[in-house]
């Protein structure tokens, strides 16, 4: 018999018994859409860490300073003073440093015409950017004359000129920070990634003209270090350990006032416990999926006993035993393999309810639809094989005297 | 038990004839069960030429079930010679069996055994499917030799939506799409009401004087009468 008959026999015969049709496809409908929805939630939530890292800026290691020490009691992390502008310099000197980023910062009122907000200012130099990878969207990033003349301009992040009301027309107008007037010249590209701690969420000013307003120290939280090339990322950090371990006078060995924190590192580990959590729910709905499986072949099974009789006058008229496999085996196929499709199609309206609910990302990639599509028609053929197997071995003498 | 073992010469189920379309040659078949062990046939002999039209007569428990199942390539003898239309049966596998069956038996059973859930239609071309004929020319025959049968308006009607003798037409019809060398009748008429039995009675006949080789298997002497020629099953055994 012509493959494309026995598909229809196996599409018409699943068409009369509609319930039991749509009873045995749900589990395989279950397991399939679990694994779409868990899988591709999943994956959007590694996905959204990996590129709220890397928006973080590549290549880059963070200098921040220790907790200060004062007799027995140390202090919280960053309290220590004795991180300078200095050691920023003398860090941007070392071979294998693309670009250097002290911040100060400090929380201020930012009033623009009517509209005001408190919000981060930071003071920093003109590698910021380049270090912390932000993007200009209009207008020019700080240079290094407004930090030597303690310039009172600055940078607005993408969200905090959103909030300002400020658009391209600000490109030049004035605002003010705690009382200080100072101009706008730029605006920056929005990064994207929300809720706490938005890195749209800042206003730019030179370094020096923060000190000289706001802090009034010269020592800095932080210094962000760009790194030429990520295989130097190791040699800078020790270089860099090495440099600041001089300029503060500490032993090697010794206390640290200072922690570099690398990039690339919180990268790679956030990376394996993403994978690990997608292929353990992955893993979770596949046993769904196996159930799904058993419930095609339990049903297989007991279509073949009660079509005992068909089978026998199919045999007669003719039918091979690799006909009557085929017919059972397509059954189970087409079964298995509608059960994949509508699932997916559950599934993927779950991860975009969830989605929608929950404010999650998701992402499908093709191997996401691909693979329980593989995979429930792997579990019609592994399940329907042995049901299509027992048809075919019927004796036609036996099966047509089958009441 | 009553063995009739005639001369071979004065048997006519033996007649030679050229070309005979079936000849059992010492053919038995014996049932082990493990426990028991039930001789269904016992050393027949029977040869029918084409054209023919036999009655194979016999009571419930004489083995005639199981004649028809061997000589309807069902089941393999357990010792002896069966030649089906040229072709020696004894040494064909599981496929080869359904393409010979396929090819040259036509079954008509007495319970119909139509394809449940399935048009007449369907249920007629369904053996030239199984004989790779594509879906066009299927259609085309079965709706003929339905037509022949005087089915023609029954085309999309279901098993269960036909009279006992429509549906046993629409058995016949089936039997008879691929043209096969031996229409095997098992009990036709068997389940159906006089009326009914005689138009399918009336049908073998214009089969047969159309030149099909019939075999016809009763317990049923009226029935069996109809045949050109007779022999008696009994026992596993056959005599005239």
């Amino acid at each position: 018999m012509k493959l494309s008959d026995l598909l229809g026999l196996a599409l018409s015969r699943l068409g009369t018994g509609k319930l039991r049709t749509a009873l045995t496809m749900l589990g395989i409908i279950i397991g399939v859409a679990s694994v779409v929805a868990l899988v591709s939630v999943a994956q959007g939530a590694t996905s959204g860490i990996n590129s709220r890292l890397e928006s973080l800026g590549t290549n880059l290691l963070t200098v921040n300073a220790g907790g200060s020490v004062s007799g027995a009691t140390r202090g919280a992390f960053g309290s220590a003073t004795t991180l300078t502008l200095d050691d920023a310099t003398a860090i941007s000197k070392l071979a294998g440093v693309a670009g250097v980023a002290p911040e100060l910062s400090t929380s201020a009122l930012v009033v623009a015409g009517s509209e005001n907000e408190t919000t981060t200012v930071i003071g920093t130099g003109p590698d910021y950017p380049l270090v912390f990878a932000y993007e200009i969207w209009q207008g020019s990033f700080l240079n290094q004359a407004s930090l030597d003349n303690d310039l009172r301009v600055a940078v607005l992040g993408a969200t905090t000129a959103d909030d300002l009301d400020l658009g391209v027309s600000a490109i030049g107008t004035d605002i003010t920070i705690e009382g200080y007037p100072f101009r706008v010249i730029g605006i920056l590209q929005a990064k994207g990634g929300t809720g706490f701690q938005s890195p749209d969420d800042e206003v730019l000013i030179p370094l020096s003209t923060a000190r000289t307003l706001f802090v009034g120290t010269t020592s800095v939280r932080s210094v962000g270090v760009s790194v030429a090339s990520a295989k130097q990322m190791e040699t800078v950090k020790s270089e860099i350990t090495t440099l600041l371990e001089q300029r503060h006078d500490i032993a090697t060995g010794g206390t640290d006032d200072f922690t570099i924190a690398d990039q690339s590192q919180l990268l790679s580990t956030t990376s394996s416990v993403s994978t690990l959590l997608t292929v353990l729910l992955a893993g979770i709905a596949s046993i769904s999926l196996i159930v799904g499986g058993i419930g095609i072949m339990n049903i297989m099974l007991v279509s073949v006993r009660e079509r005992t009789r068909e089978i026998g006058i199919r045999k007669a008229i003719g039918a091979r035993g690799r006909d009557v496999l085929l017919q059972f085996l397509i059954e189970a196929l087409v079964l298995s393999l509608a059960g994949g499709l509508v699932g997916i199609v559950v599934g993927v309206a779950i991860s975009v309810m969830i989605a929608l609910l929950a404010g999650w990302a998701i992402a499908f990639n093709p191997l996401t639809i691909a693979v329980p599509v593989i995979f429930s028609l792997l579990i019609g053929i592994v399940f329907g094989v042995w049901p299509a197997s027992q048809a075919a071995r019927l004796d036609p003498v036996v099966a047509l005297s089958y009441e | 038990m009553s063995a009739l073992a005639l001369p071979e010469t004065s048997n006519p189920a033996l007649a030679p004839t050229e070309d005979p379309i079936i000849v059992l040659q010492e053919v038995s078949r014996v049932y082990d069960t493990g426990r028991v062990v039930v001789p269904a046939l016992v050393g027949v002999d029977l040869t029918v030429p084409r054209g023919d039209f036999l009655a194979i007569i016999g009571p419930s428990g004489s083995g005639k079930s199981t004649m028809m199942h061997v000589l309807g390539c069902l089941d393999r003898p357990t010792s002896g010679r069966y030649v089906l239309d040229g072709t020696p049966v004894d040494e064909l596998d599981d496929d080869a069996l359904a393409a010979l069956r396929s090819r040259s038996i036509g079954f008509v059973f007495q319970s119909y055994n139509l394809l449940p859930r399935t048009s007449a239609l369907e249920n007629v071309a369904a053996p030239l499917a199984y004989q790779g004929v594509g879906h066009r020319e299927r259609t085309v025959r079965a709706k003929a030799m339905l037509d022949r049968l005087g089915l023609g308006e029954r085309l999309d009607h279901e098993p269960t939506e036909l009279s006992g003798g429509q549906q046993q037409r629409v058995g016949i019809a089936r039997a008879l799409v691929t043209e096969p060398a031996l229409l095997l009748a098992d009990e036709p008429t068997g389940n159906l009401d006089s009326h009914a039995g005689a138009e399918v009675i009336d049908l073998f006949h214009e089969l047969h004087d159309a030149g099909r080789t019939i075999v016809l298997i009763t317990h049923d002497p009226d029935v069996a009468a109809v045949a050109d020629r007779q022999i008696h099953i009994r026992d596993g055994r056959i005599s005239v």
